[in-house]
């Protein structure tokens, strides 16, 4: 059962979520310097930005991305940590369209001195936020040093094993493997790799099968300690572990999260840990975070928002008796729609006709 | 139940086929028919019949769990799913092909007839080479012959086409054959029945072999 029916209350109680960890509410401009987009675009989900002159000539951007701005004004120093969350609107290009979408987005970011207790918070609000839109969720995990520490070993065709290791494509790699003359033990660890996904004990056991150097080793560690205590916190049926979660290793470190809701046919979630974000802005420390993708949601509630659970007819003789009876229900709590003929505009479970004196159930 | 994409032709057909022998067959399927969609009475399966190029985009998109996908198509609209088997079958290549007697003018940019517009801009970027694309989307080997393209970038089967048109390949860019893709979300929450179809078409396929 969803907690919320609406983009918009998934919102509200998001905001009173994170509030409640001790978030600050994050604010930024709406337009940044496009340099800051054209530099490190790919940190973005698409290349294209809507630019423009400002009055003093420099070329700004309409922000498509709200982590950059922070991470570019925050100003901490060695040792300090922040934690912030946002619910914004960004500006990309529409998925396979020709023009761009404004788009909201809602996420939260610890940047600063990141440990262990941070990286465990940031992964349970990831929980809570899936939750916030249905308990029917599941948050992927992977690290990025276990899949860089295995795609480092690979001299030649790397970049082809990342594509067929994003896309659990073993028939693929098989090809690859043959061309470039990989090893037996090289063939055996990506096998493992991608066998060892799901349930974080099994998967975590099953992928020490695939370690090949200390980098990959700290990995699984690290991995094993998060799940651990995210399942000693009651999320251990929700985090499954999948090494085909992977990002871009020049700016992505350490763990990532990929969180899908059932019946929605794409990832809602996408976060993880960006210390090298950080350094390639001139700052200190780490950072994780997360951005929870709206603009679905509507659609995904629309079923539940459509229905109320009542439409009372009526006609001229009984409209004070269909106001009355409407009243009534709506006080007990249900949802009422009243109307002087089924016209189709709305779904309904209970059907009182008042004109003709009929009550029936759909 | 689970959702399948089909393309519609002979290759859907020989897939439905090889299904419907593992346990997946509709009662009331039938190829002849106009009717898109074939549902088993005891809700296990359901199949949609869509055009090839569409079978990404309705994976992608949720509708279907699962779908069988050209390599050639995968490659170039790339849709954002989990690619799970080489079915080994409706196997061709994608190459590079002009006029038997062509000869590259490297002074200029080499004009590409094609359908495949993303697959040849990857190829010859990688290339080096510098080019001017012409978008088709039939009749592609006409291109070169009428002198509106110098080679053109498509799928060869036999070669016959190319042969009665005074063609020949040049570069195969890589192998084609029809893939097993799955839509993500689908993976997470009806990972035993998408696990178990991969399964048994492998193993189906292996056997064929």
């Amino acid at each position: 059962m969803s907690k919320n029916n609406s983009e918009k209350s998934v919102i509200q109680s998001l905001v009173s979520l994170y509030k409640s960890y001790g978030y600050k509410l994050y604010k930024p401009s709406c337009f940044e310097e496009y340099s800051l987009y054209q530099e490190n675009k790919d940190f973005l989900i698409g290349k294209n930005v809507i630019a423009f002159s400002d009055l003093s000539g420099r070329l700004m951007a309409m922000r498509p991305d709200v982590t950059l701005s922070l991470i570019k004004h925050s100003d901490l120093k060695q040792g300090e940590l922040e934690k912030y969350y946002y619910d914004e609107k960004v500006y990309r290009q529409s998925t396979g369209g020709k023009e761009y979408k404004e788009v909201s987005q809602v996420g939260a970011e610890i940047i600063g001195a990141v440990d262990g207790a941070s990286v465990c918070e940031a992964a349970i609000l990831m929980c809570e936020t899936l939750s916030s839109i249905s308990d029917d969720y599941v948050l992927d995990v992977s690290h990025m040093d276990f899949t860089e520490g295995l795609l480092g070993e690979f001299k030649e065709g790397n970049k082809e094993v990342k594509e067929c290791l994003k896309s659990k494509n073993l028939h693929d790699f098989k090809k690859l493997a043959q061309k470039y003359g990989y090893s037996d033990k090289l063939v055996k660890a990506f096998e493992i790799a991608l066998e060892a996904e799901g349930e974080p004990k099994v998967a975590l056991k099953k992928a020490e099968g695939a370690v090949l150097n200390e980098q990959m080793k700290a990995a699984l560690n690290s991995l094993s300690t998060l799940c651990a205590r995210l399942e000693s916190f009651g999320y251990g049926d929700k985090i499954k572990v999948d090494f085909s979660v992977t990002n871009n290793a020049d700016y992505y470190n350490g763990e990532v999260f990929n969180g899908y809701v059932n019946g929605i046919f794409h990832r809602v979630l996408s976060g993880g840990r960006y210390d090298k974000l950080i350094k390639k802005l001139g700052k200190v420390g780490g950072a994780i975070g997360f951005a929870l993708y709206l603009g679905e949601l509507d659609r995904y509630f629309s079923k539940e928002r459509e229905e109320v659970d009542y439409l009372i007819i009526y006609d001229n003789f009984c409209e004070d008796s269909a106001l009355k009876a409407a009243n009534e229900k709506i006080k007990a709590g249900y949802s009422v729609r009243i109307s002087n003929r089924d016209d189709g505009a709305v779904r309904y479970k209970n059907l009182i006709n008042l004109a003709d004196g009929e009550s029936k159930n759909d | 139940m689970i959702n399948i994409a089909l393309p519609k032709g002979r290759l859907g057909e020989k897939v439905y086929s090889l299904l419907a022998k593992m346990g997946y067959a509709c009662e009331d399927y039938s190829s002849d028919s106009r009717k898109l969609i074939f549902k088993d009475s005891a809700g296990k399966v359901c199949y949609f019949w869509v055009k090839p190029s569409d079978v990404g985009v309705y994976v992608q998109l949720g509708a279907a769990d699962i779908g069988v996908i050209g390599k050639d198509i995968l490659d170039e609209y790339q849709p954002d799913v989990y690619e799970l088997a080489d079915l080994n079958i409706g196997k061709c290549a994608m190459c590079v092909a002009a006029k038997n007697d062509w000869v590259d003018d490297t002074a200029m940019p080499l004009r590409v007839a094609t359908k495949f517009v993303n697959v040849a801009e990857k190829y010859f970027i990688s290339d080096g080479r510098h080019i001017e694309l012409i978008k088709l989307n039939g009749s592609i080997e006409l291109a070169p012959v009428l002198g509106i393209s110098d080679v053109i970038v498509d799928i060869v089967e036999t070669g016959t086409t190319l042969k009665e048109n005074d063609l020949k390949v040049f570069k195969k860019i890589f192998d084609i054959s029809a893939r097993l893709i799955a839509n993500k979300t689908s993976c997470k929450f009806k990972n035993a029945e998408v696990k178990a179809l991969t399964e048994n078409i492998k193993r189906a396929i292996e056997e064929n072999a």
